[in-house]
């Protein structure tokens, strides 16, 4: 991303350039030990356009550093290289396959006057490690989940196996990695739990025991509302990344013609049929189409231990959407789906506008709908339950917050912080803009709140945090 | 903001004209009770006359490449121009084996260098923190642990790493693992390459790597230095610094240890103002046509300091001059005469330096420094001036008596969750510190303390997101660290304190040291 603010006083111009991606590869090193043979080694190399001697340098200094450092310490080999211009990430995401994701510096260029190139600034200190080494485990999880593990991928094809698999996976996914708009929130990779009465929720549970029973074929079920989850069958790690697979790219390619279609509730294809609202977020857009297709996603599971391959359905009415998974062996029909639609459709439309009318009435009971008060991004670890109230809305595209970027990245500074040691903590900081930021750490949680109070002072903000932690969090922070 | 930066990269020769120094102030211009309002100048410990350093050259300065400017001026300064050339005769000259060497001898010490230590084996991967100088030929000069013949080849891939990155035109800056990093500076003719464990920035550590560096060129000059790489590439430079590996090993300790190096300021004596002042005009009466400074030290701490008119004295060159005198006990035993660079003020040429203790069993260290190699017997004549008008003026004894309190506990300032703090008046450039209490006396707890402190002064001073104030409550103490226009404030607590007890005692040790400022705090630097 690019944003120029013209200098009028002094006459020059000054273009601000955000973190972009300048290479993403994989290698695993065994596979051309011998000289003359290192391009054996790169399974996948971004962008691809690159000279195949250059390929091998950049390979060759990865392997260099990670093997260099393990002179100090053989365990825990490099993660990251600093360098002026850009940051390396490393990645070893399965024994010996190397992933390196390659970002440049911010930088700012300033055009000079008399004829002379444009001199160009590197911001060194503008990106924070943990979080582009989390967008990098990210990726290959994301990998993961649609292709299952490299080492399964040589079992069943080869190395030309895994390579096809890689360029036709990163090819499209490194398109959507938003350097510019990463944040704390991509360290945490949580999952935003939707609020319910209990009566709601054992509402959801029945139906999804209901339909397990019904359609024994279900492997998995994961329910979600409003792209908040509400129930899930999957282990944690699956969910969240199936979770964040939904909420930033099969949910907002969805959710336009949705939009567009609020005033006449009813799919065209169904009018007339008044029965319910679903329909396939996967699989056949029309069940009524003779040409529809029954072909879902396939997903991976459980890798560490033994590795599940599912179909994904996901199935929408309103704004609750569920998960059907179902063992990749069976071949999906037009007979199950018709089945699946005809027996979860109804039923669905009727919780989720159940859903909506309690949730209506909780924020009701709650007070008016207005801008949070506080601004604050809670995250727990046990759980991976994430809440931010600085992020208006993520989209595949980019995510929106209420607060300067700057902020965001101090959030992410006291979460290093509390990364090195394992042990309650609080922080407090006033930044030069005079705004107060709070980290707490406790018991596995975080909490973090940004406060716009210029002239207030440490107390003051301590009162602030106090009151939110004692009406959003029941006083989980004890920590003074 | 504006005011921490703004004298970024601006070289040694701006402040000369003083018109950054602080201008003479009555005492009554000094506020009682300090705010963040107050202007720079009139902070506690700020100096009533002009400042004695070039002051305000704060941590930003130190990572910026200041001495470009020097060297593209190399007769930019009336005094030293003479020195110059005199360093580069010198280099023609003689194969240099350190005028230093007869001086600086080798001492056992408790802490002596494990070269004896297997490198990759256990004990010396785990070393809190590796140092490696080496050549940009990837000659081993110089490594903390473990020997460097043993070093060689780990030595060339470090310096095959640095090419590679320089092959496409850019810089490498860092690696970084779980619980480690490794720091690269690039000093041609050198290359320095730290290992750390300790929660430190990079800038922080780079840093540090530029006061080896600076060790190394206050040795040789970086004019001998760089002619002896251009004359032989391949040139082992362990043949001319061997016997001064102490010099690094010890700086490296203070590093460790000594919260001036990280505050870019130094620590005094505390005297009562009246003493300080009859030891400054002893010391002022005392001069010599070519004597630049004159410094009287006691231990690590410094008890006045004098210079010619115009000159300043950069306080790592400074940091440079006091482990020198720290790391060898040699000159308890006479006059020393030793050249010396002062790399901050010139790269290019020798001072010369008389060292000695005004009495073989005392901590009080006169450091002359003069441009003339010859000026050995005037020097040691201003010493014997100095001292007769020190007795005649009885503030002998006085400067003894003090010599037997060199610090204060935390106690003394009457906050009772106060455990220790740093305050530094950024415009005189000196910090004072209560010693160590009990919980942090052992080594290590001692360095956690200083880990704690380094990473607060990382935040404060971060490049692109600096904080005006950081507050931080663990699980073993509190802390809380403040920076102004002014001053800089790092106050430790149990971790029983709250926050309220915390910003009371932010103000009541503000007033505390305005109380106390004419005993912690050279007021009234003089000049020739």
């Amino acid at each position: 991303m690019l944003m120029i603010s013209p200098r009028m006083a002094s006459g020059m111009q000054e273009k601000q350039y955000t973190p972009s991606l300048l290479g993403f590869f994989v290698y695993n090193p065994l596979f051309g030990p011998r000289e003359g043979e290192e391009e054996k080694k790169i399974l996948f190399y971004y962008p691809s356009e690159v000279e195949k001697n250059e390929k091998i340098r950049n390979v060759g200094l990865c392997e260099a550093i990670v093997q260099f450092t393990r002179t100090f310490c053989p365990t825990k080999p490099a993660k990251s290289l600093h360098t002026q211009k850009n940051r390396q990430f490393f990645f070893e995401a399965e024994e010996s396959f190397w992933i390196v994701m390659v970002v440049r510096n911010p930088m700012v260029e300033k055009t000079n006057k008399d004829g002379k190139p444009p001199t160009v600034e590197y911001q060194e200190e503008e990106i924070i490690d943990t979080i582009y080494g989390a967008v990098l485990r990210q990726c290959y999880s994301m990998y993961k989940l649609f292709n299952g593990t490299f080492g399964r991928a040589i079992e069943a094809g080869g190395v030309d196996l895994l390579r096809q698999r890689l360029e036709k996976f990163f090819y499209r996914y490194l398109q959507t990695l938003h350097l510019q708009s990463c944040d704390l929130l991509d360290v945490f990779g949580g999952i935003a739990f939707f609020p319910l009465d209990k009566m709601t929720y054992l509402k959801i549970q029945s139906f999804v025991n209901r339909v397990e029973e019904s359609l024994s074929l279900v492997k998995y079920t994961a329910f979600l509302y409003n792209d908040q989850l509400i129930w899930s069958g999957l282990e944690q790690e699956d969910m969240r990344t199936l979770y964040k697979y939904l909420t930033t790219s099969l949910f907002p390619r969805h959710s336009e013609p949705e939009l567009a279609g609020r005033d006449s509730p009813l799919r065209p294809e169904v009018a007339g049929n008044l029965l319910h609202y679903g329909r396939f977020l996967t699989g056949p857009a029309n069940l009524k189409d003779p040409e529809a297709k029954f072909r879902f996603p396939r997903i991976f599971v459980n890798t560490d231990n033994s590795s599940e391959e599912l179909h994904l359905i996901v199935y929408k009415a309103m704004s609750a959407a569920v998960c059907f998974m179902i063992s990749a062996s069976v071949e999906m029909t037009r007979e199950f789906c018709e089945q699946l639609d005809g027996l979860v459709g109804p039923q669905l439309t009727l919780l989720a506008s159940d859903i909506c009318e309690q949730y209506n009435v909780n924020r009701r009971i709650s007070g008016p709908d207005k801008e949070p008060q506080f601004k604050f991004i809670y995250f727990n670890h046990m759980n991976l339950a994430e809440k931010s109230t600085i992020h208006m809305r993520k989209t595949a595209s980019i995510s929106l917050t209420s607060v300067h970027p700057e902020l965001l990245k101090i959030l992410g500074d006291i979460n290093c912080d509390f990364a090195r040691v394992d042990e309650d903590e609080e922080i407090i900081v006033k930044a030069m803009t005079d705004y107060w930021v709070v980290g707490k750490k406790s018991d596995q949680r975080e909490l973090y709140v940004i406060l716009n109070q210029k002239n207030a002072n440490l107390i003051e903000v301590n009162e602030e945090v106090k009151r939110l932690c004692a009406t959003q969090f029941n006083n989980i922070f004890f920590l003074d | 903001m504006a005011g921490d930066v703004h004298n970024k990269g601006v070289s040694w020769e701006v402040q000369q004209n003083g018109t950054l120094a602080p201008v003479d102030r009555l005492r009554e211009d000094r506020s009682e009770s300090p705010t963040p309002g107050l202007v720079e100048g009139t902070e506690p410990g700020a100096g009533q006359k002009s400042a004695m350093f070039v002051h305000s050259q704060s941590f930003e300065d130190l990572t910026a490449d200041s001495e470009v400017s020097t060297e593209t001026h190399p007769e930019g300064d009336c005094a030293l121009g003479e020195a110059g050339e005199e360093a580069l005769c010198l280099a023609a000259k003689e194969k240099i084996q350190i005028e230093l060497q007869p001086e600086v001898e080798e001492e056992v010490r408790p802490e002596s260098r494990s070269k004896e230590e297997d490198v990759g084996s256990e004990v010396w991967r785990s070393r809190r923190k590796h140092v490696f100088v080496l050549s940009e030929a990837g000659k081993p000069i110089y490594t903390r642990y473990g020997t460097e013949e043993a070093l060689s080849s780990t030595m060339g891939v470090m310096m095959a790493l640095v090419s590679v990155v320089e092959a496409d035109k850019n810089i490498i800056r860092s690696i970084h693992a779980d619980g480690y990093k490794v720091v690269f500076l690039r000093k041609s003719p050198l290359v320095l390459v730290g290992v750390s464990r300790t929660c430190q920035s990079d800038r922080q550590l780079s840093r540090e790597l530029q006061y080896i560096y600076y060790q190394i060129v206050s040795l040789l000059t970086l004019t001998q230095l760089n002619h002896i790489f251009q004359h032989k590439q391949n040139y082992d430079l362990r043949r001319l610094l061997a016997g001064s590996e102490h010099l690094t090993d010890n700086l490296l300790r203070l590093l460790d240890r000594d919260p001036g190096l990280l505050l870019s300021a130094v620590t005094c004596l505390p005297l009562a103002s009246s003493t300080r002042d009859i030891v400054s005009s002893s010391l002022q009466a005392a001069k010599a046509k070519n004597l630049v400074f004159s410094i009287l030290l006691a231990g690590d701490r410094l008890v006045t300091l004098l210079r010619k008119k115009d000159q300043s004295l950069h306080h790592m060159d400074l940091h440079l001059l006091f482990n020198l005198v720290g790391s060898s006990s040699s000159f308890r035993e006479g006059e020393g005469w030793t050249p010396i660079c002062l790399p901050k003020f010139n790269t290019a040429g020798f001072f010369h330096a008389h060292i000695s203790y005004l009495e073989p069993a005392s901590d009080l260290c006169l450091i002359l420094v003069s441009t003339d190699r010859e000026d050995f017997f005037n020097l040691s004549d201003c010493k014997s001036r100095f001292l007769e008008r020190l007795n005649r003026r009885n503030a002998y004894q006085a400067l003894k008596e003090a010599l037997k309190c060199p610090s204060y506990s935390t106690a003394q300032v009457g906050i009772p969750e106060l455990r220790h703090f740093l305050y530094k008046s950024k415009s005189s450039g000196l910090y004072t510190s209560p010693e160590l209490p009990l919980p942090y006396q052992s080594e290590e707890e001692q360095e956690r303390l200083m880990g704690l402190y380094q990473h607060l002064h990382s935040r404060l001073h971060h490049s692109t997101r600096p904080l005006r104030s950081i507050y931080q409550c663990g699980e073993t103490e509190n802390l809380i660290a403040w920076v102004t226009s002014g001053f800089e404030l790092y106050l430790c607590f149990s971790p029983l304190g709250t926050k309220a007890q915390a910003v009371a005692a932010v103000v009541k040790l503000l007033k505390w040291i305005r109380k106390e400022e004419d005993r912690l705090f050279v007021l009234n630097p003089l000049t020739y």
